[in-house]
């Protein structure tokens, strides 16, 4: 279950986003992650852990949206691509096998659990004004 | 010995802003949204990917323990039962007597683990995670408050068993053994491509038990090679020692190379024993 400690990880980025002081939100409403196809983090979960977390503990309705990033993949030989997935499973389970030589790849995309944006009202917490788009 | 406890680190520095931020008010009819992008002045070096913050602690960890200070890590992973804790006993039993050695053992609860290696003689921090299912690296930070880095030779890192989580969660180790066993079945190995490939040594232990629970070794092997190419990969019988003495000859040589075992040489394959 380790989404939980990602989801605490994430929860900590958007409050220090919110809290900026370019931003100066007073809560957030909604947050997007890009999450990579060769992590191990499940994205069901971590939506659920988010949404426990940000509810049970802070009392929030918050938003949940997770954006899956495809892999992409180098080897020493040359190739560079998207690499193969394993068969057969329920998620995708990108292979760390070049498909040109047969050696060990790695990884160039596909490995991030990003928090890609915060979405914050549009009142301020303070009273002085500040754009609303970035 | 002293437990370290999961929610040690794991508390945020920001916690006053949460119940505010995160509080539930009337919803405004407009919301912006901050985009966090490479048009971010405050853009971190980890560009907020939260995964990526880790891989960034456990490398400020490895600059430490093993540039600063000279330690040599090897952090061993795998299934409750697969035999981790066996085989690091005995690497600690075939050490010259002189070696000083550390073990930092991670497990959900109980002091079973820690107990073995403190028989041993060597320095012994447990850590309960209670409810994770693996170590992180402000785990070990907090756990390597009980070590004298100075006084310490060889570090050796037992992850919590799970074959799943630890994948996402390096420790700073030069090198990460992964352990399965024959009694997991012969196809254990297919079953969990990604750790594998987040591996940079594998053993298959149990290798005297496979006739008896009909696992096919030679099929194991063939699926190391074929889900991570190029992967060092040892047959061992922990509990009796056979082929633990290859094992320890590549974790030597490691350990003699000054530096990190950078990838799986393309034809460095089966060590036999």
């Amino acid at each position: 279950m380790h989404e939980l400690s990602v989801a605490e990880a994430l929860l900590d980025h958007a409050a220090a986003a919110a809290a900026d002081h370019d931003h100066d939100a007073a809560r957030v409403e909604a947050i997007t992650v890009e999450l990579g196809a060769a992590t191990h983090v499940n994205p069901t979960q971590l939506r659920f852990c988010i949404e426990t977390v940000a509810e049970a503990t802070f009392d929030a309705d918050l938003t949940v949206h997770i954006d899956l990033v495809d892999p992409r993949a180098t080897c020493e030989c040359g190739w560079a691509g998207d690499p193969p997935s394993f068969e057969g499973a329920a998620a995708v389970v990108p292979t760390a096998r070049c498909p040109e030589c047969g050696g060990p790849t790695e990884f160039t995309r596909g490995t991030e659990c990003r928090l890609a944006s915060v979405t914050v009202p549009d009142t301020p917490a303070t009273t002085h004004a500040t754009d609303t788009e970035d | 010995m002293r437990h370290v406890h999961a929610h040690s680190t794991h508390r945020p520095p920001i916690d006053h802003l949460f119940a505010a931020l995160f509080g539930r008010r009337e919803a405004s009819p407009v919301a912006r949204t901050h985009r966090f992008g490479h048009d971010d002045a405050a853009e971190t070096e980890t560009g907020d990917d939260v995964l990526a913050e880790f891989r960034a602690q456990a490398r400020d960890l490895h600059e430490r323990i093993v540039h600063e200070h000279g330690v040599f890590v090897a952090e061993f992973l795998g299934a409750t039962g697969s035999g981790k804790t066996t085989l690091v006993e005995r690497l600690i039993e075939r050490a010259p007597a002189d070696e000083r050695i550390g073990v930092i053992v991670g497990d959900v609860a109980g002091d079973d683990d820690a107990s073995r290696y403190r028989d041993h003689g060597v320095a012994v921090t447990n850590v309960t995670t209670g409810k994770e299912c693996h170590l992180d690296p402000g785990l070990i930070e907090d756990a390597l408050a009980d070590f004298d880095l100075h006084a310490l030779d060889t570090l050796y890192v037992e992850n919590v068993g799970n074959m799943v989580c630890p994948a996402d969660f390096p420790l700073g180790a030069q090198l990460r053994v992964l352990v399965v066993s024959t009694t997991e079945g012969d196809d254990v190995v297919r079953k969990h491509p990604l750790l594998f490939q987040a591996c940079d040594a594998a053993v298959v232990n149990k290798a005297d038990l496979a006739d008896a629970v009909g696992a096919d070794i030679d099929r194991m092997a063939a699926d190391v090679a074929d889900v991570a190419p190029g992967m060092d990969l040892f047959r061992t019988s922990a509990r009796d020692g056979d082929g633990v003495e290859p094992l320890a000859s590549f974790l030597d040589g490691v350990r003699a190379g000054g530096h990190d075992h950078h990838g799986h040489p393309h034809g460095a394959d089966e060590h036999l024993g």
